[in-house]
C-alpha cells in the first residue's frame, strides 16, 4: 500500500506540473456544457420558438414519462439535458487517452521504467497506481463538470428540472457508469501502453476506446436508444466485470523482460 | 552476499551470457570489464531481477532469485540504471521522497533527509530534476539508489561521462559503501576506476573470461622483465646485465633484461651490479597495467571466436 501510495503520488504531480496534458478533458467538460444549455436554452429563447411548440420533440420526450408539475417545455429541457448527461462518459475517456496512453509507454520513453522497476513494487501495484494517476484528475474533473451542469440547469431550465433529473437513474449513472465506463477505458489504456512500444500506436490504438462509448452517447442523443436505471445498474454491472477481467489480463500481459529490452 | 551460478540469457537464437558465474562477498567491490555488447548490462538485469536467465540462477544471501522472491529480494539490491531515470518534472527531493516509499521505509523522511545531507544536495532539493546537470543527475540518481541502505548494489557505469570530482566523489562514496560491508558490482569501461576501485575485476565478453584480483590479473601477463634505473651511463653496466641475460638492452637510459625467476635472481642481479660500482636508483619488474590484460584477454577472445 505504501508503494502503492508513493507511485500515485507521483503520477498525481506529474500531472499537477504537466497540466496542459489535462487540456483536452477541460475541453470537452466546457462543450458538454455548452452545447446543452445552447440546445435546450439560448437557441429557443432566440429564435422565439419553444422547445415545447415542436411535435417531434414533445412525442420524444415522453420516454421518459410525464413527470408531474413540469410544463411541456420544461419536460423537453429535461429529455435534453438527460440526453447530454451521458456525454460526460467521455470525458474520462478523454482523459484516459491523453493520460494513460502514454504511462508505461511515456516511463520507458523518459528511461524512468528501468529504476522504477529495480523497487519492490509489483506489476499490479504499479498497473493499480497508472490507473488510479489518471482516474483520479479525470474523474475531479468529470465530477467538477457535473457539478457545474447541476448548477447550470437549476440557473437556466425550467423549475423543477433539476428536481426531476435527480433520479435514481441519473445517480446509477453518474456515480456508477460514469466512473466504471473510465475504468474500463483507463484499464484497456494501460493495456494498450504496456504492450505498444511507441506513443503514437499507443494514441491510435486508444482512438478504439471512444468508439463503444461513443454509440452509446449517439443512441442516446438520438432517442434511437433510452437505458432505463435498471438497464444502467446492469450495464455498471458488466463494466465491473470488464474491468476486473482487464485487470487480471493487464497484469499477465505485462512483460517486464520484454519492455526493456526489446522496446527502444 | 549475492552470486550469479552458470548465469545463461539468450534473446532469441543470440546469446548475450553464457554460462557466468561469480559471486561478490560483504565489502567487497568486485568491477565488471567488458566492451559494448559483452552482456554486462544484461548481466545487471538478471542480478537486478529485473529479467530472468535462460539458465542458471541468482542467489541473494542463500535465496534464490524467481518471482515469488523478486519483490522482497529487490527491496535488499539497489541498482543505478546507465541512464539517472529521474522524473524530470519532480524535484530532487520528490524524486528522492517517492523512491522512498518505493522501497516502502518507515522513516522516509528520514532517509531522504540523509542522503541529501550525505550527497550534497542541498542546494538542489527544490530543484527539479530537469534542470540539473549530467553530474548532478547522477548523483541524485546514486543517492536514490542507496536510499534504502541496500546490502547489494548494482551500478551500471556509474562514472559514465562524469567529470574527475565527481568521478571522485562517486568512488569515494563507493569505499564508504564497502566499508559498510555492502557487496559492490561495478560495471565499467574505465580500466583505470577498476584497478583503484575494484578488488577483484571480472572481464566479460559474454562469457568470464577472467576473475581475479587486478594485481593478479597483471601478474598473468608478466614476462619477467626487469628494468634497471642506474645513475651516469647505464650502457657502462650492460655487460653486468648481460651475465644474467645476454639478450640484455639499454633503453632510454634504462637497463632492461628478463629473469627467469624474477623473485629469485633480482637480488643478486642488484648486488652485482652494486659490486661493479653502479649507482642504482631503481629496480623493478616489467608489470603490464590491467589495460594491457584487458586487451590481451580480448585478442585472445577474438582470435578463439575467428577459429571456431
Amino acid at each position: 500500500m505504501i508503494r502503492l501510495r508513493a507511485l500515485l503520488t507521483k503520477e498525481l504531480l506529474d500531472v499537477a506540473r504537466n497540466r496542459a496534458v489535462l487540456l483536452p478533458v477541460f475541453i470537452a467538460a466546457l462543450v458538454f456544457l455548452a452545447l446543452p444549455l445552447l440546445v435546450a436554452v439560448i437557441i429557443p429563447s432566440t429564435s422565439g420558438n419553444a422547445l415545447g411548440d415542436d411535435d417531434e420533440l414533445s412525442r420524444i420526450s415522453l420516454m421518459l414519462g410525464d413527470p408531474p408539475g413540469l410544463s411541456t417545455n420544461g419536460r423537453v429541457q429535461l429529455f435534453i439535458f438527460q440526453q447530454f448527461l451521458i456525454a460526460f462518459l467521455l470525458m474520462p475517456v478523454t482523459g484516459a487517452m491523453a493520460l494513460a496512453a502514454h504511462a508505461i509507454i511515456g516511463e520507458k520513453q523518459a528511461r524512468t521504467l528501468e529504476p522504477l522497476l529495480a523497487t519492490p513494487l509489483t506489476t499490479s501495484e504499479l498497473l493499480t497506481a497508472k490507473v488510479l494517476g489518471a482516474l483520479i484528475p479525470t474523474l475531479g474533473i468529470s465530477m467538477t463538470g457535473l457539478v457545474l451542469y447541476g448548477l447550470m440547469i437549476a440557473a437556466t431550465a425550467e423549475p423543477g428540472v433539476l428536481a426531476a433529473m435527480l433520479s435514481p437513474r441519473t445517480l446509477i449513472l453518474v456515480l456508477v457508469v460514469g466512473p466504471m465506463c473510465a475504468l474500463v477505458s483507463l484499464q484497456m489504456a494501460i493495456v494498450i501502453s504496456s504492450r505498444v512500444n511507441d506513443a503514437r500506436t499507443a494514441q491510435q490504438f486508444g482512438v478504439l476506446i471512444v468508439i463503444p462509448v461513443s454509440v452509446l452517447v449517439i443512441g442516446q442523443v438520438s432517442g434511437a436508444l433510452w437505458l432505463s436505471a435498471t438497464a444502467l445498474g446492469f450495464v455498471g454491472a458488466g463494466l465491473f466485470v470488464v474491468w476486473v477481467c482487464l485487470t487480471f489480463l493487464s497484469v499477465a500481459m505485462f512483460e517486464r523482460e520484454s519492455i526493456l529490452t526489446k522496446w527502444r | 552476499m549475492i552470486s550469479a551460478r552458470a548465469l545463461t540469457r539468450r534473446f532469441g537464437s543470440r546469446i548475450a551470457v553464457d554460462e557466468v558465474s561469480f559471486e561478490v562477498a560483504r565489502g567487497e567491490i568486485l568491477a565488471l570489464l567488458g566492451p559494448n555488447g559483452a552482456g554486462k548490462t544484461t548481466t545487471m538485469r538478471m542480478l537486478a531481477g529485473l529479467i530472468a536467465p535462460s539458465s542458471g540462477s541468482v542467489t541473494v544471501d542463500g535465496v534464490v532469485l524467481r518471482r515469488a522472491t523478486g519483490s522482497a529480494l529487490r527491496g535488499r539490491i539497489g541498482f543505478l540504471t546507465e541512464s539517472p531515470g529521474l522524473w524530470d518534472r519532480l524535484t530532487v527531493r520528490e524524486n528522492l521522497h517517492i523512491y522512498a516509499g518505493l522501497y516502502g521505509l518507515a522513516q522516509p523522511r528520514q532517509a531522504v533527509d540523509s542522503a541529501i545531507e550525505s550527497f550534497g544536495l542541498a542546494p538542489y532539493v527544490s530543484s527539479r530534476a530537469a534542470e540539473l546537470s549530467k553530474g548532478w543527475r547522477q548523483k541524485v540518481a546514486l543517492a536514490r539508489t542507496l536510499l534504502h541502505s541496500p546490502a547489494v548494489l548494482l551500478l551500471d557505469e556509474p562514472t559514465s561521462g562524469l567529470d574527475p570530482e565527481f568521478t571522485r566523489s562517486v568512488r569515494d562514496m563507493l569505499d564508504d559503501r564497502r566499508q559498510a560491508g555492502c557487496a559492490v558490482l561495478v560495471s565499467t569501461h574505465n580500466l583505470d576506476e577498476a584497478e583503484r576501485l575494484a578488488d577483484r575485476v571480472a572481464v566479460l565478453h559474454t562469457r568470464l573470461l577472467a576473475l581475479d584480483r587486478p594485481a593478479a590479473l597483471r601478474q598473468r601477463l608478466t614476462t619477467g622483465r626487469v628494468i634497471a634505473r642506474i645513475a651516469g651511463d647505464a650502457a657502462a653496466h650492460l655487460p653486468t646485465a648481460r651475465r644474467f641475460d645476454p639478450a640484455a638492452t639499454v633503453e632510454g637510459g634504462l637497463l632492461i633484461l628478463t629473469l627467469a625467476g624474477s623473485d629469485r635472481d633480482t637480488p643478486a642481479f642488484v648486488r652485482a651490479l652494486v659490486a661493479a660500482g653502479a649507482d642504482v636508483l631503481e629496480v623493478r619488474p616489467e608489470i603490464p597495467a590491467l589495460e594491457d590484460v584487458y586487451l590481451h584477454l580480448m585478442a585472445d577472445q577474438a582470435q578463439a571466436v575467428e577459429e571456431a
